[in-house]
């Protein structure tokens, strides 16, 4: 939000508060005017049924039109129920390895595939492929890999001397470790093209300037690249957070949450509750308690976002 | 803000006016009379519900059945949403019992304790609750013993003979492992897919036991068992068969095992697949499943096994006259000659009489042997899923507990112990 | 007019720049060495991205039985090319292609659109509750849909759309995803370009459509190229919504044409998801030089 209408067009001179409150007003049209064809289907198709599901957060509904008010009971029993517990804990593991991990690779392939290399649309190609390609097909030959006794990976650390490597997707300490390579090497892609689109933004010239300068390629990334990308590191960041909150597919075709609840996520407890055992009112619950999350970390790194940007 | 604040509350009372109306009955095929919805699943791949419905026809003049078609995976989720949009089928066909509470808690089957249905039928209980009958049965598959006998002979390992507990099983398994090394065959003595029920539903029904008892120390041999299967090399390892995602399918129908405990509907694949090319073409017999002990083995006794019912319930919402017929047809497909026409096609019907059994091994491709007939037409088969509102979550909870001993990540004893706390905690 | 346009460089421009800079010095032996290493690297990890891919393209050669076994196969033993004859003669893949087909480009043009037009004014625009309304449209992305599916269908169904395109449609096409792209994107453009067209007589409308629109290209191409993939590739949409098989998916019919109660004929499975797939790489490749077609907005910065 670096300079806006309303800032341009009052700045010169501070207008009598007639002529600032019509301005407001104006721009409050106008504003509304160039969001409501998104609004409208935004709050028919996703708001109305969002808003319901705090509704139902509160009753014990079974889908099929009944329900009893309950207050905060559900809230009450989630804070009680021990898999409850155990699906947030591994949902807060899963992204705090994966954001990191993902934001890191992406953008270097990214910067690494911006440059006018021979051959880079297909090297491009070949990185969106994993977004692609089934995801059957992606848990079986990882499955392969990280076989506990002929997989390549743990032959490579027995080659590297590493005496009894972990059982990985087999394992209940590795497995989620496991889930999260496999997750970032399937969505690296996908932020690629992300930051591809961001990387245009990037004013050449200022780095022409700080090579002048005499900034080494470290300087120049800390100095010009990351700054002018942050408005799209923002929204990768924000994107990235909620999707790794909200993991689930992979999950079910790799682990199906196994070994025992190892890698069992909140997403997939809502699931479960709902759809398998038809409490959709304790799973609406779920929900409210997994927004409340992505909320909370989305509202941090908006005011972060905030702090940077003034 | 604060008007931000009121438009979401005028925005949830719209949402609640919009949900809330569904409720409002009403059913697929609407007010037509004459014309009868039927949910169903793959109906290319399965043809029952077709012949269901051929069969009926001719037998109603100027009726039709409208066969309505659901993905097999997510069949209860996308009745669910129908039948809770208004839109359900009038006939809902019970793919699994364990959903069946769900249906019934959400008033969307009407009581059928009306029809009639044949003498010896099995599977009525678990549509039962509380001495009111909501669904009634057509189909009901039990847990049998597949097994290889060319794979015997090469190994020259003794054939089952109806007579086997589990030891005798290991004792096989172990035999054929020996075999197979001597004769140079390239084959697992087992194969044990990996669901839950492999192993749990056996115990269960061997040991007397219910999932429902919240007690599940039952489960503690027959895990060590399967456990010691797959250490010494007589099984395909749990972590192998979930990694490289194996099918029981190709494992049995190309010859890579030699024994598979299997659901009897295991049958109708198979001589589909040794027909078109896609399984080897080799002998094969089905035998009763190993028993706990000798009490319950051999031909003259009763084997003790699993399985639960398919069956058919009536949409709450249709019509009297509508649900008249739909009664009728709950009558026919509970019938003998439903029951002859299903076994015609290698399905397990809930009733079996000789005349069904014969109409089962009239199929060309069926094994021959007396055995695999007293093994498909006599035994005692416990539910898998008894019929709760908390089936599905403890089913759940020891689904946990199958994948976590059997992957070797947690021994037996303290996998059940947690398990157990995780039913007494989160149950009810 | 002048004004706007002097400050906007056209596309091309940055080769003609390029091409006016001083010639690169001869690469030195270690830069070389370093090229090819680089490439062995590249090369490396594109096999590590593709052999899941390739996994399924030789599946898809296998029969049912054959797919899955140990130790894993990665040829085949015979070659079925079977898999592709069943599909293109026995199931309705054409009908399944055109939905998906409209499917995608409806949503994508959809969103695009509308998504692109709303972030205008969530970021241009400086008018009461804006932050507050556009912290709500990011919200609603943390809601698991799953969670929301029921009701939402209900409301649909209630409305006539369930079992038509017209649901997946208004469903894929308003979402938040696009809005808060592209409005992340508008934010690198600099005010004096605005500022400039203003003074030129442009109005806000004008401004979006004939200075933001062109300066975002790579914006709405990765949009553009995400929103089409997802809807392509949707499974769980789909299948709550559309029932009536001349309706189907790619993904929806595919799975009803391979799998019955107990079994999947995986075989045929992959050979449909090569089919599926191919359409997305191919747009892709010819899309992707859009991801940095950027054009140089002269060193303006806001």
């Amino acid at each position: 939000m670096t300079t806006t209408a309303e800032r341009s067009a009052s700045s010169a001179a501070a207008p009598p508060p007639r002529r600032r409150s019509r301005l407001r007003l104006r721009n409050t049209l106008l504003g509304w005017s160039f969001i409501l064809p998104n609004f409208i289907g935004f709050v028919l198709l996703t708001l109305i049924p969002v808003v319901t599901v705090f509704y139902m957060s509160l009753t014990n509904w079974n889908i099929f039109g009944s329900s009893q008010f309950l207050g905060l009971d559900n809230f009450i029993k989630l804070a009680g129920d021990k898999s409850f517990h155990t699906a947030f804990l591994n949902t807060l593991y899963f992204a705090v390895m994966h954001i990191p991990l993902t934001i890191v690779v992406s953008l270097g392939l990214a910067m690494l595939l911006n440059s006018k290399l021979r051959g880079v649309a297909f090297f491009r190609t070949a990185a969106f492929f994993p977004y692609i390609t089934s995801i059957v097909a992606i848990a079986l030959v990882w499955n392969l890999l990280f076989s506990p006794q002929y997989g390549p990976v743990n032959q490579v650390l027995g080659f590297l001397g590493i005496q009894s490597p972990p059982g990985w997707l087999t394992s209940s300490d590795w497995a989620m470790p496991a889930v999260v390579v496999v997750e970032t090497w399937r969505r690296m892609g996908y932020y690629m093209v992300l930051f591809l689109a961001g990387l245009q933004t990037v004013p050449r010239e200022l780095h022409e300037a700080a090579r002048t300068d005499g900034a080494n390629v470290v300087q120049r990334f800390f100095n010009v690249t990351l700054p002018a990308l942050r408005p799209t590191m923002f929204f990768v960041t924000v994107m990235l957070t909620i999707e790794s909150l909200k993991v689930l597919d992979l999950i079910i075709v790799l682990t199906d949450g196994g070994p025992g609840q190892s890698t069992t996520v909140i997403a997939q407890f809502i699931w479960t509750k709902g759809f398998e055992e038809n409490q959709f009112g304790y799973a609406s619950a779920a929900s409210v308690v997994l927004f409340a999350l992505c909320l909370v970390v989305t509202i941090i790194q908006f005011a972060w976002n905030k702090r940077r940007e003034d | 803000m604060k008007r931000t604040t009121l438009a979401i509350a005028g925005v949830a009372v719209a949402a609640l006016a919009l949900t809330g109306c569904s409720g409002s009955g009403g059913t697929a095929s609407g007010g037509d009379a004459d014309t009868l919805t039927v949910s169903g699943w793959s109906l290319s791949s399965t043809p029952e519900f077709q012949l269901l419905a051929d069969g009926f026809e001719a037998q109603h003049d100027g009726v039709t059945v409208k066969l309505v078609e659901y993905d097999p995976t997510d069949y209860n989720t996308l009745v669910t949403a129908d039948l809770a949009a208004g839109k359900g089928p009038d006939v809902i066909t019970q793919k699994e019992v364990k959903y069946l509470p769900t249906f019934q808690e959400g008033g969307q089957l009407l009581d059928v304790s009306d029809v009639k249905l044949p003498d010896g039928i099995s599977g009525t209980d678990s549509y039962t609750v509380d001495g009111t009958v909501y669904a009634t049965p057509y189909r009901q598959d039990s847990w049998v013993l597949y097994y290889n006998k060319d794979l015997f002979e090469q190994a020259g390992v003794d054939q089952p003979d109806g007579s086997w507990t589990w030891d005798d099983y290991v004792a096989a398994a172990d035999a054929l492992k020996a075999g197979f090394e001597d004769a140079g065959v390239d084959a697992t003595p087992i194969y044990q897919h990996g669901w839950q029920s492999t192993v749990q539903g056996f115990a269960a029904a061997q040991t007397d036991s219910s999932v429902l008892d919240g007690d599940y120390g039952y489960l503690t041999e027959y895990y060590e068992r399967v456990l010691e299967l797959q250490s010494n090399g007589d099984q395909v390892p749990f972590n192998t068969v979930t990694a490289n995602k194996l099918t029981y399918q190709g494992e049995f129908g190309k010859q890579s095992a030699a024994l598979m405990p299997m659901g009897s509907w295991f049958t109708a694949t198979l001589v589909a697949q040794q027909a078109s090319g896609e399984a080897d073409d080799f002998e094969w017999g089905i035998a009763p499943i190993p028993q706990a002990d000798a009490s319950t083995t051999g031909t003259d006794a009763t084997p003790v096994t699993f399985g639960d019912p398919t069956g058919f319930g009536v949409n709450a919402n249709v019509s009297d006259e509508k649900a008249d017929l739909a009664k009728d047809f709950l009558e026919y497909a509970a019938s003998e000659d439903a029951a002859k026409a299903l076994a015609g096609i290698g399905i397990t019907p809930a009733l079996l009489t000789d005349a069904v059994t014969k109409a089962y091994f009239d199929v060309e491709g069926t094994p021959q042997d007396e055995l695999s007939e007293f093994a498909f037409s006599t035994h005692d088969t416990y539910p898998e899923n008894p019929t709760s509102p908390d089936t599905a979550a403890i089913q759940n909870i020891l689904n946990d507990l199958h994948s976590a001993v059997l992957s070797g990540s947690q021994d037996i004893d303290s996998a059940i112990a947690d398990a157990e706390d995780r039913v007494a905690n989160e149950i009810g | 007019m002048s004004e706007t346009k002097a400050l906007i460089t056209p596309p091309g421009a940055d080769k003609v720049l390029a091409r006016k800079r001083p010639a690169a010095p001869a690469r030195s032996a270690r830069q070389r060495v370093g090229r090819v290493l680089l490439y062995v690297m590249l090369i490396a990890a594109a096999i590590a991205m593709l052999i899941p891919f390739f996994w399924m393209v030789m599946s898809s050669l296998k029969d049912a039985n054959s797919v899955f076994s140990v130790p894993i196969r990665w040829l085949p033993d015979v070659f079925v090319w079977q898999n592709y004859v069943e599909i293109w003669q026995e199931s309705g893949l054409l009908t399944w292609i055109k939905n998906t087909l409209i499917l995608s480009v409806g949503v994508t043009l959809l969103q695009v659109t509308t998504g692109s037009f709303a972030a205008y004014g969530f970021s241009r625009i400086r008018f009461p509750g804006r932050d507050a309304l556009f912290l709500l449209y990011i919200a609603t992305i943390a809601v698991p849909w799953q969670s929301y599916m029921i009701p939402q269908f209900i409301m649909l169904s209630n409305a006539g759309l369930a079992n038509t395109l017209w649901s997946i449609l208004l469903l894929q096409a308003f979402g938040a995803f696009g809005v808060f792209l592209m409005k992340q994107f508008y934010e690198t453009v600099p005010e004096e370009l605005s500022e400039a067209a203003r003074l030129d007589g442009l109005s806000e409308y004008g401004i979006w459509a004939r200075i933001m629109l062109p300066l975002s290209v790579p914006a709405i191409a990765s949009l553009s190229l995400l929103t089409f993939v997802n809807t392509w590739n949707d499974f769980l949409g789909p299948l709550i919504y559309l029932r009536d098989p001349s309706l189907w998916t790619m993904q929806l019919g595919l799975n009803n044409f391979v799998s019955s109660l107990y079994d999947v004929n995986f075989g045929v499975l992959f050979a449909g998801l090569v089919i599926s797939v191919v359409p997305i790489a191919i747009v892709f490749l010819l899309g992707q030089r859009y991801f940095v077609e950027g054009i140089a907005t002269s060193g303006l910065k806001g």
